[in-house]
């Protein structure tokens, strides 16, 4: 055996999995890899203001309600944004807003998986009289337009008391979002384990004898996974925008600066010339949002096996 | 409408063949114009179309009224539509200043006998009811009422026993009408007629037959009311829409619609209703008739309001309200002359106004006009006595009163157009008191707020609480005026949590004592400031007018010997004396009164401003040659 022969053949042994090929071929767009950087940004920001907070660091951000100015002062070498009606920093609110819009698209997308995913997995894998159930809640779901459903919810869940725990601000946005929008993860989820769980492995787990939940949850799920990662990915840019449209309809955060309510007051602003406000916000929505998209394309094309193949 | 019909016109005319295209294209074209059609069909107008000599009056309100039922509202923008159809007995002169009543319904003001206890009334002859299906129709409540195909019965003569039955509907508990405070324990034999309601099943059951002994009617056209004490301000009442005559008829007839059908006696009717869009009054043949007024105060003749003297009104053929809530299309409307007049929305301000007080070149290029004037109002972040904290703490409410910055709110809300209010009666009523500031109650001091807030914390026993402060809107102005309070009192070291809610959340929270702090305002619909006492007065604790909760036994005897006094200086220092009272035990922190500035295009004439009365469509005059004008001026500024 040549030496060539040999090292294909030790390859061929090692193998490769899903994640790691994924990575390797996510590494090689450079584009997807400086929006990925622009994504962690506003994620370490998200993060350092929380850590800001608890910790009680007077920094900038966190400092948003302080007077940085006169009222409506335009931007300027002291304010960058320059300011809002109470001379606040709108530089700062819109820092601020990062972490508001953060954490409502992360918490929403986590309830939307937490009750997508495994409903997707139970109705593909049982079908019959289960998929029948979930498929008719989620068909009712889905026949009622989103923004009205949401609109409904956060009407509904805000300031509402559930075990002891009042529903205030961003708390009843994501939950809101995340009630409603569970649907497309579910019935992708959905087709996908069916198509799984008539193959080899699933089989011969079976002949095993495992057990069903060992079958859904250790053998099925991890196979289909990537597709959650990868809607993961383009929903969170759908719910920030989700969190802008309930805070501009003023069902969103009422006591902090968020993006949503930056154009909201900026919207009557326009009127008198100042721009500011709804610019800050509207570039700080523009980058993340395409970071988002460009980043998810290019994950989806990396890790979905297909699009692989070709 | 029309530009639906040019577009079928043109699609028949290229059916027809006249316009020659090739074959693969017609189909498409055919297609593109169909849909075009359908789409701007699908864009309902705003209205009956305007000919060319129509006097139009085009008006905007900034929420949809909830109905046309004068016996049954309360909200300033029901009332605004509906003084057009309805008249009371008496009305305020248009023109004279202090603020004068006049006969309207009536033939002349009351006779009033010395005790003050018995009001005869002569009405006018000659008024008749608008002409309406309810009038001949032998029919009760039919099914098809809403048809709208019912011939309109001729209108019947106004009587006496219309008065009656209008009091005795608001009297009706059935009815549920938010005006009964109004004549609450004060006609002989009302009270006991609100009683006998209780026990009938429905409104549609009250015996309006029965006899009430403080409203008789000695023939059709006197009315006689008589007292269980003097009630001086009855004439204010009887000016009120919610004493306007209805006819018993119209109610019969249309049941519980009766409050989108409205039937009255006055120069407009209701044409078209679109819910929470459009209202079409059109002038009502049926109208008597009355002249505009020859007599005004000192410099109306000069300022044109005298130039209609003695003509008759109404001059407009049609009125038109617009529901637009946003107030930037509304603000954009006027200045394409759609609108005849409107308030300047705070954030177009700089465009309107310049330096000194005058209008922008830019709206004098437009020939547009400002008007001034004080509205009687008055605006307060209120305090419930009943919660156990705030009600307990005077100097804690005091502190609270020291921290706001009133200045500073009516700069940044109001571009600084509003009155700091240092007391709760506003500077255009007798009453008044021009002293009130140098008490300085509605001081801006942070220092002494937090002063008073160690007092408060040695009376509280510890650290004060979060307090909880209810707006009643959810959107940017209401936030941002939280906001401004929050600030306020963060400042001197006290925690608020602001709850903005929906209108109705809102008044069920205060009228059921569960909020701590509120911001409301009221606005007088009399010049009687006693609309702004009775809401501290204690019988009238929430659901009624006293939404402070507010008892002060001292405060009460001096309201019910407010009550049956006629106005004078007596009465006057006696309602100052209640004011010094309130604001001694400080149940709320009185904020600003209203200024307004309102807008009008040159072609909108005899647009004197008015702070009580709201039936003045009937005196607008449009001078159709200058609004054409303006339809030229448009298109020279960029």
């Amino acid at each position: 055996m040549s030496e060539s022969q040999q090292l294909i053949k030790k390859e061929l042994s090692k193998g490769t999995n899903l994640w790691k090929d994924g990575a390797r071929r996510l590494r090689r767009r450079k584009l997807a890899m400086v929006c990925f950087g622009v994504i962690v940004i506003y994620f370490l920001l998200a993060g350092f203001i929380y850590l800001a907070e608890f910790f009680d660091w007077q920094i900038g951000p966190t400092l948003w309600a302080e007077q940085a100015g006169q009222s409506y002062a335009p931007p300027s070498s002291k304010n960058i944004f320059g300011t809002d009606i109470f001379g606040q920093s709108v530089l700062r609110k819109t820092l601020y807003g990062t972490k508001i819009s953060i954490t409502v698209a992360l918490c929403a997308s986590l309830i939307s998986i937490v009750i997508g995913v495994p409903l997707g997995a139970v109705a593909g894998y049982f079908r019959g009289f289960v998929d029948e159930i979930i498929v008719w809640i989620y068909s009712t779901l889905s026949s009622v337009p989103y923004i009205l459903l949401i609109l409904a919810f956060a009407v509904v869940l805000r300031d509402k008391t559930f075990f002891g725990y009042k529903l205030t601000g961003i708390t009843a946005v994501y939950l809101a979002i995340g009630l409603t929008s569970w649907v497309g993860i579910c019935r992708l989820i959905r087709g996908e384990v069916i198509k799984h769980k008539d193959r080899e492995y699933i089989l011969a787990a079976i002949s095993y004898g495992c057990s069903r939940r060992r079958i859904i949850f250790r053998h099925l799920l991890p196979n289909v996974f990537h597709l959650v990662i990868i809607d993961f990915s383009l929903r969170f840019v759908a719910f920030i925008h989700a969190e802008v449209i309930l805070s501009f309809l003023g069902l969103g955060e009422a006591e902090r600066p968020s993006w949503g309510a930056m154009i909201n007051d900026a919207r009557i602003e326009l009127s008198r010339g100042v721009w500011w406000q709804m610019a800050a916000a509207t570039v700080a929505i523009f980058f993340l949002s395409l970071a988002l998209n460009i980043f998810g394309d290019a994950l989806r094309d990396s890790l979905d096996p297909k699009l692989r193949i070709q | 409408m029309k530009f639906v019909s040019l577009v079928f016109t043109t699609a028949t005319y290229q059916l027809q063949g006249h316009y020659r295209t090739s074959l693969p294209v017609r189909p498409a074209l055919l297609v593109t114009i169909i849909c075009a059609g359908l789409i701007i069909a699908g864009c309902d107008g705003s209205g009956s179309v305007e000919e060319p000599n129509e006097m139009v009056l085009h008006h905007v309100l900034s929420t949809r009224i909830k109905g046309l039922d004068p016996g049954n509202m309360r909200d300033v923008y029901s009332v605004i539509v509906a003084s057009q159809i309805f008249e009371p007995l008496y009305q305020y002169h248009f023109l004279k200043r202090p603020y004068q009543l006049v006969p309207l319904l009536a033939e002349d003001m009351p006779q009033i006998s010395d005790d003050l206890l018995t009001y005869t009334i002569k009405i006018k002859k000659g008024v008749y009811f608008q002409d309406d299906p309810c009038f001949g129709s032998t029919v009760r409540r039919p099914a098809d009422r809403l048809a709208g195909s019912l011939p309109n019965g001729k209108g019947r003569e106004l009587k006496a026993r219309d008065f009656v039955y209008a009091i005795k509907r608001v009297a009706n508990i059935k009815y549920l009408s938010p005006n009964w405070s109004m004549f609450d324990n004060k006609i002989v034999g009302l009270d006991e007629f609100r009683e006998y309601t209780k026990t009938c099943k429905s409104e549609a059951d009250v015996d309006y037959s029965r006899q009430v002994q403080g409203l008789t009617t000695p023939d059709d056209y006197t009315l006689v009311i008589r007292l269980k004490k003097a009630w001086p301000q009855l004439c204010l009442a009887l000016a009120d829409i919610a004493t306007s005559p209805v006819a018993k008829e119209a109610v019969d007839y249309y049941g519980r619609d009766i409050i989108s059908h409205p039937v009255g006696t006055g120069p407009f009717r209701l044409n078209v209703w679109r819910r929470g869009s459009y209202i079409e009054l059109v002038r009502n043949p049926a109208f008597r008739g009355e002249l505009y007024p020859s007599r005004g105060e000192p410099g109306d003749a000069e300022a044109g309001y005298l130039d209609d003297a003695g003509k008759p009104i109404p001059f407009a053929d049609r009125v038109v309200w617009t529901i637009i809530e946003e107030r930037q299309p509304a603000w954009l409307l006027f200045l394409q002359g759609k609108v005849d007049a409107t308030v300047i929305p705070k954030d177009n301000f700089d465009e309107v106004m310049g330096g000194a007080g005058e209008l922008t070149p830019a709206m004098k290029q437009r020939n547009i006009h400002l008007k001034t004037f004080k509205d009687p109002s008055t605006y307060w972040l209120g305090f419930n006595m009943a919660d156990p904290v705030l009600g307990k703490n005077k100097p804690l409410r005091n502190a609270i009163t020291y921290a706001i910055d009133r200045e500073k709110f009516i700069e940044l809300f109001f571009n600084n157009r509003h009155l700091v209010a240092h007391g709760l009666i506003p500077p255009v009523m007798p009453s008044y008191n021009p002293e009130i500031k140098e008490k300085g109650y509605a001081q801006y001091d942070p220092e002494k707020a937090q002063e008073l807030l160690k007092e408060a914390e040695k009376i509280h026993g510890g650290k004060l609480p979060a307090f909880k402060m209810a707006l009643p809107g959810t959107n940017t102005w209401y936030r941002q005026f939280g906001q401004l309070l929050k600030r306020n009192l963060n400042a001197v070291g006290l925690e608020v949590e602001t709850e903005y809610m929906d209108r109705p959340t809102y008044l069920e929270k205060v009228n059921t004592r569960s909020v701590q702090m509120f911001t409301s305002g009221s606005s007088a619909s009399t010049p009687d400031a006693q609309d702004f006492l009775a809401m501290f007065y204690s019988r009238y604790h929430a659901p009624g007018p006293n939404k402070f909760n507010y008892s002060n036994p001292e405060f009460d005897k001096l309201y019910e010997k407010a009550q049956v006094m006629l106005d004078g200086p007596e009465k006057r220092r006696l309602y100052r004396k209640m004011e010094l009272a309130v604001l001694e035990d400080c149940p709320a922190a009185f904020l600003n009164h209203r200024v307004a500035y309102v807008l009008h295009h040159d072609w909108y004439k005899n647009y004197k401003p008015h702070a009580f009365a709201y039936g003045l469509s009937k005196y607008r005059r449009i001078d159709m040659a200058k609004r054409a004008a303006y339809k030229k001026l448009l298109k020279t500024i960029k």
